[in-house]
């Protein structure tokens, strides 16, 4: 018995007294670019951070029920600013890029005509991220509809519980063809998959927000502040173009 | 390659053994004996988890224990203690979710024993403790060891209460489980092959020790 207490003791004990580092809860459309971005901030500042990437409605949900996080980089406006409005903001929420949607393919296809290929029985299967959960699946539907082709391929339509789901359907060629972020293509591995970009009249602007948490107060207030900064600096949006962003 | 999440499943897994050696052995021997309305309860509420979709349980204690809500508000303002997406949450939801696992063998290896050897040692003087501890313990010791090994692997696996409740923060809940999930999310296979391949050889390893362990007591594998 005082056996297993000692060991639970000294098992835990690193857990309770270790300080905590910079958490940066990103949409994960903006996973990768986050990635560049963590290395060079990381060479500037010698601040390390942790990225934890999911779909931007399940980080929303995480935040609002505790998760310690000391910034959030959403997919939209719309949840950062429901963060603000329910008191877990520092500061009112702002854009740091404009998401760019395309039509990708693991297939041979030609996609220059994708809304035509689309109906062939051919392609079975459509990835897209969940529109309830995603702004980059709220984008596809968007498109969709303006095609018509939002009913008429509902039996097509697969739903990725994020846009990463989506990228793995399309990396891994479980499906032909999905709507999913430029981004995506720009990560080193992925220089096969074909691609189109979709006309951006079609869909409502994708403008991703940024919030800084009131976690940040604990610990991080320093240090969060100095990665927001460095998110609006020149460098920092030339990456993010190069990954296929607008920027503000 | 970040071994991170393999350490922490291996230490949440650890730890929820030890946990439930201790509350689960007392708890067993009580349902050993002769049934009751209440056992049968407590019996059927400890085995839930077996089947139980985890996030059902991952649901129940996100809701249970948010911040946002009274319990959760009142740990935390009581005791600073925040379950939700910490590792000491991790801890209490694999302790009921393995629950199971650890008092099933433990209880019917207790049913095996016959009866006379208890009663031959209260005969002789000795009290309930010490025949629990000295007489029954040792003779159901391979069914113990089972059992700690069947909990030790069912926590490592653990997938859909900790993505609930913990989240995915590295170092604090991103288990292997989980961390497999997001290199997969984050197009890394060559890190999701990793871990994955840890958790099979563990668990084929656990698995043919397990066998091993109950040839000897020529019961059912998993018994």
């Amino acid at each position: 018995m005082r056996l297993f207490l000692t060991i639970v003791w000294f098992v835990l004990f690193p857990v309770l007294g270790c300080s905590q580092p910079l958490r940066v809860a990103v949409a994960a459309n903006a996973q990768f670019v986050l990635k560049v971005l963590k290395t060079d901030f990381q060479k500037k500042t010698g601040i390390d951070l942790e990225i934890i990437s999911g779909s931007s409605g399940k980080l929303t949900a995480q935040i609002k029920n505790g998760a310690p996080y000391d910034l959030f980089l959403s997919a939209d406006m719309a949840m950062p600013q429901n963060l603000y409005q329910a008191g877990f903001g520092l500061s009112k929420p702002k854009s740091y890029a404009l998401g760019s949607l395309i039509v990708c393919s693991s297939a041979n296809l030609d996609l220059k005509n994708w809304p035509k290929l689309v109906n062939q029985a051919e392609i079975t299967k459509i990835a897209l991220a969940n529109p309830k959960l995603a702004p980059y699946g709220q984008a596809a539907e968007a498109v969709l509809r303006q095609y018509k082709l939002w009913e008429t391929l509902q039996a097509k339509l697969v739903f990725g519980e994020s846009i990463a789901q989506v990228n793995t359907y399309l990396t891994t060629g479980a499906v032909k063809l999905g709507f999913t972020t430029e981004a995506l293509i720009y990560e080193s591995q992925n220089k096969k998959l074909k691609w189109v970009r979709v006309d951006r009249k079609l869909y409502p602007p994708i403008q991703q927000g940024v919030i800084l948490l009131k976690h940040a107060q604990k610990e991080n207030y320093a240090k969060a502040q100095q990665f927001y900064r460095y998110l609006f600096s020149a460098e920092a949006q030339q990456l993010f173009r190069q990954y296929g962003y607008l920027t503000p | 390659m970040d071994l991170a999440p393999i350490w922490l499943s291996l230490k949440l897994a650890f730890v929820t053994t030890a946990i439930l050696l201790v509350i689960g052995l007392p708890i067993a021997y009580w349902l050993a004996g002769r049934s009751s309305v209440p056992k049968l309860i407590t019996e059927a509420i400890i085995t839930m988890p077996l089947v139980l979709p985890p996030s059902v349980l991952g649901f129940y204690l996100l809701l249970a224990f948010s911040p946002q809500n009274a319990l959760g508000k009142w740990l935390q303002d009581t005791f600073a203690v925040q379950f939700v997406f910490s590792f000491k949450g991790l801890i209490l939801a694999s302790v009921i979710y393995s629950l199971p696992f650890m008092i099933s063998p433990v209880k019917s290896a207790f049913n095996h024993l016959p009866r006379s050897m208890a009663e031959a040692a209260y005969t002789m003087g000795k009290s309930r403790w010490q025949t629990f501890l000295y007489i029954l313990l040792p003779n159901i010791k391979s069914s113990l060891i089972t059992a700690a090994v069947l909990t030790f692997a069912h926590t490592l696996g653990e997938f859909g209460v900790v993505l609930m409740i913990g989240g995915n923060i590295p170092g604090l809940t991103k288990v292997a489980s989980i961390a497999i999930y997001d290199a997969v999310e984050s197009l890394d296979y060559a890190s999701a092959n990793y871990y994955s391949l840890f958790l099979f050889s563990l668990t084929f390893v656990i698995v043919v020790a397990v066998f091993v362990l109950n040839q000897k007591s020529a019961k059912s594998p998993l018994e």
